[in-house]
């Protein structure tokens, strides 16, 4: 039984001693010019590593093993003869004897350098900060390819890094999500990209800092002035558009189509204002119409002519005598008489030509107020309405003519000329042609 | 009777010994993802012509080296084997570390990447230790970049 006891003992201190000595080791390629280097450590610090060696053999070039050198508690080999390919073995001796072995990849340990240099540029008009580092590894040739992981955080707030994984040396931090007017520091380090080489994080950099700007509650003047006015202006031009919309904008916009009878009253509402132009019948009722019969004799018109003489202007009179006395007159002066008359009426008064619209306003000149000529007696009816079918009617040859009134028999040889136009408004025009038929 | 048994015990064995063909096979290729080569071998290779290229001016026509043996189909193992062997021999004492440290690189890291159980060829070996200047260790690393090309390639479309 005690021999039993001592052997479970024994087995229990071995154990012991074998967990002592663990270790734990990393790479770093090309740290030294070509030279890479080796370092391990045991991971209990209080290991007595008196007369402890450490010793790497397999995947070396041109030599089986390679003895480590040591440094305080540290050990390490400085050579270019690692094959990087392959396992190799790291044995832990005591006197010679073989304490403890450890199989590893040198490839798979790799720990890189610090990064170093990392600077924070503020860009006013991007609104970030550029933030750029270097590291040593981009010169090298094995260990090319690193990830980077950039760390920041508010100096007064500890423990609370945000962390930003990269593979380039770049990366841009927007203001703003970054507090105003704040003090931050900010600090990266790399491992190998795990494609071949894998291993470590590398040693943070050395922190920079850099301060947030303020957050201006003015905006730049200028800019201001000119968002003010230019919403202003946008204001006024919509109560602008509003008011005069119906009025000014929409017939520009879409213009209504024009009125033959509105616009020929507008032109000749436009020459005198008291004239009385419509083509309404009713607003004529209180104008004596009288039927006109046939081409009457000089003598009579004469007679007609001095009795409203007296209500004639001079100017109209020249006019008048002007365009009597013209072999074109009936042409010319086919006057339209209004449009109101009674009904038994012959006469229309319809939409034509400004000529006509003269003469109307010469035959209205004449009696501007048919009530005031209703007074003094018969009209002289110098307009006269002559439609396309006038073939009829008895009209005076254009020349020689004598001034007189021109009527219309309104029952002689046929259809009447006016009741053909009374019966249509749109075709009561005057024509030539429909004086020459007749002749 | 003796005498007869005597003849087919001493005799017929060593002439079948004689007789049997000489069975080269071939080999396995353990970096066919082509990291190794990638990011070790091939950097060493074009750190040695880069050296090689520094030192000497090399004619344009071909000198011949390693004409007999060929990165073919089915035998790309074999060739870089061979290759890589033929490289030991240029390691000289009158280069620089550097050069000779690249050197072992190349032709260690492709025999560990390879398994193979050749025969010694005396013939072959007496070859290569004619042709040591740096111009034909040029080539025949130019023909080893070849062929663990054609090897990466084939294993890419397989």
């Amino acid at each position: 039984m005690d021999n039993i006891l001592l052997l479970i003992k024994e087995g229990e201190f071995e154990d012991a001693e074998l967990d002592d000595y663990s270790f734990s080791c990393y790479s770093q390629l090309e740290v030294d010019g070509t030279q890479h280097l080796l370092t391990c450590a045991f991971d209990d610090p209080d290991v007595n590593s008196t007369n402890l060696e450490f010793e790497i053999c397999g995947a070396l070039l041109n030599v089986k093993c390679l003895t480590f050198d040591k440094l305080q508690e540290m050990y390490f080999i400085k050579t270019k003869k690692f094959l990087l390919i392959g396992d190799s073995e790291i044995h832990v001796k005591l006197g010679g004897k073989n304490i403890t072995s450890k199989k590893l990849n040198i490839v798979e340990i790799v720990k890189p350098e610090a990064p170093f240099d990392i600077r924070v540029i503020y860009r006013k008009g991007a609104n970030d900060f550029l933030v750029t580092f270097n590291t040593s590894h981009s010169q090298k040739k094995y260990v090319k390819e690193l990830m980077h992981e950039v760390a920041y955080r508010q100096e007064k707030n500890e423990n609370d890094w945000m962390h930003v994984n990269l593979s380039s040396t770049k990366l841009t931090l927007l203001q703003r999500k970054l507090q105003p007017d704040a003090m931050y520091e900010i600090k990266v380090r790399s491992i190998p990209n795990a494609n071949y080489f894998q291993g470590f994080w590398s040693e943070w950099s050395p922190t920079f800092h850099f301060r947030t700007p303020e957050i201006t509650g003015r905006m730049d003047p200028v800019l201001l002035t000119i968002s003010i006015l230019s919403f202003f202006s946008v204001a006024l031009m919509v109560i602008l558009a509003c008011a005069l919309w119906k009025k000014r904008i929409k017939p520009i916009v879409w213009p209504s189509l024009p009125d033959h009878k509105k616009t020929l009253e507008q032109l000749c509402k436009k020459p005198k204002k008291n004239l009385n132009v419509s083509f309404n019948p009713e607003s004529f009722l209180d104008c004596q119409i009288h039927k006109v019969d046939g081409i009457q004799a000089r003598d009579e018109a004469e007679s007609f002519l001095q009795d409203t003489s007296s209500q004639l202007d001079e100017s109209e009179k020249q006019r008048l005598g002007g365009g009597m006395q013209g072999p074109t007159w009936p042409s010319e002066h086919a006057a339209i008489t209004p449009k109101a008359f009674r009904e038994d009426s012959p006469f229309g008064c319809l939409a034509g030509s400004i000529s006509m619209c003269e003469a109307l306003v010469q035959s209205s000149s004449r009696s501007p107020d048919c009530r005031e000529g209703g007074k003094n007696g018969p009209h002289v009816y110098q307009g006269l309405l002559l439609g396309p079918g006038t073939t009829n009617s008895t009209v005076p040859t254009p020349s020689p003519f004598q001034s007189g009134i021109l009527t219309l028999s309104p029952t002689a040889q046929g259809q009447p000329v006016l009741t053909s136009l009374g019966s249509s408004q749109e075709e009561a025009y005057v024509t030539m042609s429909s004086f020459y038929q007749n002749q | 009777m003796f005498h007869v048994s005597f003849r087919y015990i001493f005799g017929i064995p060593p002439l079948i010994l004689v007789l049997l063909p000489v069975t080269s096979s071939d080999c396995d290729i353990e970096g066919k993802d082509g990291r190794e080569y990638q990011h070790v071998l091939m950097i060493s290779i074009n750190d040695l012509d880069t050296m090689i290229k520094n030192r000497t001016n090399c004619p344009n026509n071909e000198p011949k080296v390693f004409k007999k043996h060929a990165c073919d189909d089915n035998k790309e193992g074999m060739f870089l084997y061979r290759a890589a062997r033929k490289l030991k021999q240029f390691v000289k004492v009158n280069n620089s570390e550097d050069f000779n440290l690249h050197l072992s690189r190349v032709s260690q890291g492709t025999l560990q990447l390879l398994n193979c159980t050749p025969k010694e060829d005396n013939k072959s070996v007496k070859e290569q230790r004619k042709q040591k200047s740096l111009c034909s260790l040029g080539i025949l690393l130019q023909k080893i970049k070849t062929c663990w090309n054609k090897i990466l390639r084939g294993s890419k479309e397989h």
